[in-house]
């Protein structure tokens, strides 16, 4: 399974990636991690004319707290390295525990957050964790960076606010709410989650409770949402904000699960999540 | 022509890199993956190809350090990078303690899987000295053995941590 | 002949095939060069059944960079249809490459040679190819309906075959019986998928007009005929070489990719290359049969089996080569180690628009035990009766061996009750059972599955004369070679090429324990090569046939040379040569070791000296065996045979937890006790039994090549088709006892297809035991997560099969075309 041909270039910087971007009139796309890409280029389902690695572009691998209390991440920053790295697990430690879930070591070696974000893979934990920290991602253009709030970014099936001539070059997270909590359910640990759930509250008037695999893009699951911050550190919520899950889901049906089974592993993951989230969040 | 960190998208680039520490520069078409420039332009064939979307792991090999799946990887993208294949793990005075403790233990039968799970179990062994064998086996989840049923494989990786730590007490 | 007291055998000897692996320096296919190498790639068919209407292949031999295009027109042209190994209908032409019509999804319609894969690839899209779709048919049920679409129209039906067999009065065993269990099985189609895909590299010498393969192909000596009979040369101009293989599992013989490979090296005058990529493997390589078993199990009232009576539909996929050999291998094996005597057995083998199918690992005895042993614990079940009770009551026993079952297999040892016994009691079974119910009183799922099998070893091919009417090959033989070089080391060959089970280091141990050297001196040539290993048409790999087969010629061919230096021996210390032992490589008067000649000095008198030989000795120290199975006979006037040859046994117990929120099931422990009679090495057999053992589970949990309803495969990624991996399984469990086969040379049995056979039935079984209070009943496989939790809601009839009592009465369908098709049970 060998690549359709394309052209290769390596720019030095981000912006040198945008004008390349630019130039091409979307016949080019942007190699970051490969993990997703490269799969789709092997089985010539992707035939961009030019490929732009965007690995030359050092400024977009840094991990930096911000004053806020969050976190300023680099597109590049390597999923290992989200997992690792313990400024992310204290200030965003869902972050941390979402990209620990990503397939396996050689694949969080590589792949990286931006990737993910602006592959969009509906059943991905990345773009489901960004969402729930209301994360705001900057995208790079031939005018300058907008900012864009991950809610307003993933647009659909693969599909992202993303112009043919941006890319994703930072993740701002702001400060973490102290509740969180991550479940997914997958066949094999590492595959594709069939169902996942990320959610963050604050123990205050605000939750954060997002599904992944149950829609086309990562879902916030607004009547989970609602019941979780009206009661956050009830024990018996994330049973009854769990049972709610399925109102807002509109899961596939593929090989590997029906959606009425997801829908059913929305609830499951909801609640454990919840749980965990209330758990962390202290009395 | 060829492109190095330059903007011009190029059919054709000139990478230099180092593999198992030695530099190599060689003119490479952009599409061609590292696993088939190892294999094919450096005749390092230890390097095995399994399913080219990087789910079996018979390619992996390690990119600065790290494991990565080499069928995944451009070789054109390798300019200035670090690779270490199999050949690069396995001395020339003779194999290592965990390429020793894989024969011992009968970590293979047809051998194919068993670079990428000696590279993998490399980290692994650098990252974690004394792995139980929970993390052995997530460790080498993404690294596919049709043949052994991962029984050995566990043992050899535990023998040779543990090789490895009466090493590290003398 | 016996090497009983042997030092190499049955010692734990590392494997000498492991230090090459273990460094990366072994030798695939893909890792072999040729001077002006080309790489082949293969255009496939889009649909699952559909005419060719058109192929213009013009714009591919056009592309800078390709040497040679081959379309199906001109491969029919160039080379005669592939000879089946079981043909079972007048001849049906299949030529490498298909011609007018496509029958599965990923059929090679035409294929090109280029510089390198890539260009090769993209000269395939200039390719343009005109189908006119047709209806296709993806359920084998419905593959045998009058109104089906037919794969090949002249043939009138896609079935090719179908018999029946019956062996003692089964109708008045059922009718005395107390009661009849009936149930009806569904297996999905997976396969073993050897890590190392599938490839081949072909050149032709016009000087000689002979061609060369380098292939991964497992059986070598069946390949060499089909491609010589295409080609139109004799095999005395065909070379095969096999280099290291990445795992076969029976799924590596294609014969059709070399004839592609050959044809495309013809036409470019330089070597081709083709190796499948993962997505050509799992699409269009082989699979494993799927298919239905119903079965009727009469019992007495105590547990008794009275008679058994099976109805078989394997689908085929589009499988011209091979078919009935599922159907074969299960009628052989249906005992399943119980004593049953009176048994039926009714079968279909079907064509469908599906990938083909052939060999596996198991091949067909994995769905087989699935279905006898899933009947026996529902049996246990309804009658009140502990699983393994139920078992013990109804094995052979040792006393009554050599036993032979009805349609003809003959049990030559083992000691079925002992090896349940040991596995139940290595497995805590009581603990087990106590701590399912402690478990239950906590809201947790436990579940305990217990299946045996036995496991044959040896294919006598005169079993498919029941499907063919005729006897064109027979037996089960293997060949091998033995040499002390000139300067005293050693050299074997073997007809059989290794694909991971350690025959170098196996052959290396008979031979030195024969000769009296160390495994070290003998140099066993890896793989095959046609022009100098000792090859028959039944060589190669398949059945298990290596430990009870290819060891006989191996010890045959050793024990010749040893004789001759023994001769040599006696002649130049004049001594009788019953006075003289080989030992520490030499040849020593017993008791006098200081009287002793070095086997170097020996092969100085046999190989330069000759003068110095005994009167009447030739020259040389080499010798070629060739060893026949002993219980090979032909099928007999009752239709009864010995299909495999020599049995071994294994007794499974494993622990499930199902988590009652997800339906998710995890192995908490796995037991196997099996018994393959002597152990050559016991480092290899239990490597064996670990790595078939996952493949069970595989299949039982996670494996299945799924199909939409227009013949499209969904599954064709691993990203798709699950395999499984190291946090996927538990640490397997091992045991053994050893009851030594009476037939075999050294007592061993067969061990490769091990815990392949029974594994799928323990996982089903334990799952079942977990849920048995709900009233589910395990009827198909894979066993999904989504699965068990429908079954926890209560939807007893959903999944494959829906939860009642056999559909349908007798199917009706034409009788095959094969002539008098006398005999019919």
């Amino acid at each position: 399974m060998k690549p359709a041909p394309f052209r290769y270039a390596r720019p030095a910087t981000a912006a040198e990636a945008v004008a390349l971007l630019a130039s091409n009139h979307g016949e080019a796309k942007l190699l970051a991690g490969g993990q997703s890409l490269v799969p789709l280029l092997n089985m010539r389902l992707a035939r961009p004319a030019v490929l732009v690695d965007l690995n030359g572009a050092r400024e977009l691998g840094r991990i930096e707290p911000t004053p806020e209390g969050g976190l300023a991440l680099g597109a590049l920053v390597r999923h290992a390295d989200l997992a690792a790295s313990p400024l992310v697990r204290e200030r965003a430690p869902l972050l941390a525990a979402a990209a620990r879930h990503v397939g396996h070591v050689a694949i969080r070696n590589r792949g990286t957050l931006g990737g993910s974000l602006a592959h969009a893979d509906p059943a991905a934990e990345l773009p489901a964790a960004a969402l729930a920290l209301d994360a705001t991602l900057g995208l790079l253009g031939p005018r300058g960076m907008r900012r864009v709030a991950a809610a307003d970014f993933f647009r659909g099936l693969l599909s992202t606010a993303l112009a043919a001539d941006e890319l994703l070059a930072e993740v701002i997270v702001p400060a973490a709410a102290a509740g969180w909590g991550f479940a997914e359910m997958a066949r094999r640990p590492g595959d594709f989650a069939l169902a996942g759930v990320a959610a963050s509250l604050d123990g205050g008037g605000r939750a954060r409770v997002v599904g992944f695999g149950v829609a086309d893009r990562p879902l916030r699951l607004r009547a989970v949402e609602s019941l979780a911050a009206a009661a956050p550190r009830d024990p018996a919520m994330p049973v009854r904000a769990g049972a709610a899950a399925t109102a807002d889901c509109d899961p596939a049906t593929d090989v590997h699960a029906s959606a009425e089974y997801r829908r059913h592993l929305a609830v499951m993951l909801t609640e454990d999540a919840l749980r965990e989230a209330v758990g962390r969040l202290g009395p | 022509m060829s492109a190095d960190a330059t903007s011009t998208p190029a059919e054709r680039l000139r990478v230099r890199l180092t593999v198992n520490g030695a530099p190599v520069e060689r003119e490479v078409e952009a599409r061609l993956s590292l696993a088939d420039f190892l294999r094919q332009d450096l005749g390092l064939t230890g390097t095995h190809v399994g399913c080219e979307h990087g789910v079996c792991g018979a390619c992996t090999v390690l990119l600065d350090g790290r494991s990565a799946r080499s069928c995944l990887l451009l070789a054109a993208q390798l300019d200035g990078a670090r690779v270490t294949t199999i050949e690069g793990l396995t001395p020339a005075e003779g194999p290592s303690p965990l390429q020793e403790a894989f024969r011992a233990c009968h970590a293979m039968q047809c051998g194919f899987c068993t670079p990428g799970m000696i590279v993998a179990s490399t980290e692994l062994l650098t990252a974690t000295p004394a792995p139980d064998e929970a993390e052995i086996r997530e460790a080498l989840a993404g690294n596919l053995c049709m043949c052994t049923g991962y029984v050995n494989i566990v043992r050899a990786v535990t023998a040779a941590s543990r090789a490895g730590a009466r090493k590290r007490a003398r | 002949m016996s090497e009983s007291g042997g030092r190499w055998v049955g010692a734990a000897v590392p494997l000498k095939e492991d230090a090459r692996l273990v460094a990366g320096r072994g030798r695939f296919l893909d890792d072999i060069d040729r001077g002006r190498l080309l790489h082949a790639a293969m255009l496939r068919s889009p649909h699952a059944h559909a005419r060719i209407v058109r192929l213009d292949a013009s714009g591919a031999a056009a592309v800078p960079g390709v040497h040679a295009v081959l379309t199906g027109a001109e491969a029919a042209e160039r080379s005669g249809p592939i000879r089946p190994l079981i043909p079972t209908t007048a001849s049906v032409p299949d030529h490498c490459l298909a011609v007018d019509r496509v029958r599965y999804v990923g059929e090679p319609v035409a294929a090109v040679a280029a510089v390198d894969r890539a260009t090769a690839e993209d000269a395939l899209e200039r390719i343009v190819v005109e189908y006119a779709p047709l209806p296709a048919v993806v359920d084998p049920e419905a593959a045998m309906r009058p109104d089906a679409p037919l794969l090949y129209p002249a043939l009138g039906t896609n079935v090719l075959w179908h018999d029946a067999f019956t062996y003692g009065d089964v109708d008045g065993a059922m009718a005395r019986a107390d009661g009849i269990l009936k149930e009806r099985f569904v297996i999905q189609r997976y396969a073993s998928t050897p890590l190392e895909t599938f490839g081949a590299i072909a050149e032709y010498d016009p000087g000689l007009d002979a061609y060369e393969f380098w292939t991964n192909d497992q059986r070598p000596g069946l390949t060499i005929s089909i491609l010589a009979a295409s080609l139109g040369v004799p095999q005395s101009r065909l070379r095969l070489h096999c280099p290291d293989i990445g795992g076969a599992f029976g799924n590596k013989r294609r014969p059709a990719y070399l004839l592609v490979c050959a044809l495309l090296a013809r036409s470019a005058g330089r070597p081709v290359k083709w190796v499948e990529d993962r997505i050509e493997n799992l699409t269009a390589l082989m699979h494993a049969c799927n298919g239905i078993m119903e079965v009727e199990l009469g019992y007495r009232a105590d547990g008794t089996l009275l008679a058994l009576s099976v109805r078989d539909v394997a689908d085929e996929g589009k499988n011209l080569l091979t078919p009935t050999q599922h159907n074969l291998i299960k009628l052989g094996n249906i005992a399943n180690g119980y004593r049953i005597p009176a048994v039926r057995y009714e079968a279909w083998s079907v064509l469908t628009n599906k990938c083909p199918s052939g060999a596996n690992r198991g091949i067909g005895k994995p769905f087989m035990c699935f279905a006898i042993e899933r009947a026996m614990s529902l049996l246990a079940r309804r009658l009140g009766l502990d699983p393994a009770e139920l078992r013990l009551r109804n094995y052979v026993t040792e006393a009554e061996m050599p036993y032979t079952t009805p349609p003809g297999a003959e049990y030559d040892s083992g000691d079925y009750p002992a090896t349940l016994r040991r596995a139940l009691e290595r497995f805590d079974y009581a603990g087990r059972r106590a701590e399912q119910a402690r478990a239950r009183a906590e809201g947790r799922l436990l579940g305990i599955g217990i299946a045996t099998s036995v496991e044959p070893a040896g294919t006598n091919l005169a079993s498919y004369e029941l499907v063919t009417g005729r006897r064109a090959a027979s037996g089960s033989a293997e060949a091998a070679m033995v040499r002390v070089e000139p300067d005293g080391q050693v050299r074997a060959s073997l007809g059989d090429p290794s694909s991971g089970q350690g025959y170098e280091t196996v052959v290396a141990q008979i031979v030195a324990d024969v000769l009296g050297v160390t495994p070290a001196a003998v140099s066993v040539a890896r793989g095959f090569d046609s022009a100098t290993t000792p090859w028959l048409y039944l060589s190669g790999n398949y059945s298990n046939k290596f430990s009870v087969t290819d060891v006989g010629a191996v010890l045959g061919a050793a024990t010749r040379v040893r004789d001759k230096l023994l001769r040599i021996a006696a002649h130049r210390l004049e001594i009788d040569a019953a006075d003289l032992e080989l030992r520490d490589g030499a040849a020593m008067v017993r008791g006098a070791p200081d009287r002793r000649l070095p086997l170097a000095e020996l092969a100085r008198t046999a190989y330069a000296d000759v003068l110095g030989l005994p009167p009447g000795e030739d020259p040389g120290l080499e010798a070629h065996h060739v060893h026949q199975n002993p219980l090979a006979r032909p099928v007999d006037a009752d239709r009864r045979v010995r299909s495999q040859l020599v049995f071994a046994n294994a007794a499974h117990c494993c622990l499930v937890e199902i988590d009652p929120r997800t339906g998710q099931i995890a192995l908490r422990k796995y037991v196997v006790v099996h018994d393959c009679g002597r152990e050559l090495n016991p480092l290899i057999v239990e490597g064996m039994v670990h790595g078939s053992t996952v493949h069970g589970i595989g299949a039982a949990l996670l494996e299945e090549f799924r199909y939409d309803e227009t013949g499209q495969l969904l599954t064709s990624t691993f990203m798709d088709y699950l395999k499984p991996t190291a946090v996927d399984v538990p640490a397997i469990e091992v045991d053994r006892l050893e009851h030594p086969s009476p037939v075999t040379p050294l007592g061993a049995k067969g061990v490769g297809e091990g815990g392949a056979i029974p594994g799928p039935a323990a996982v089903a079984n334990a799952v079942e035991d977990a849920l048995a209070h709900l009233g589910v009943v395990v009827r198909s496989l894979p066993i999904t997560p989504e699965q068990v939790w429908r079954w926890l809601r209560g939807e007893l009839a959903s999944g494959p099969l829906a939860s009642g009592p056999l559909t349908s009465g007798p199917l009706t369908l034409p009788s095959p075309q094969r002539g008098e098709g006398g005999g019919r049970g």
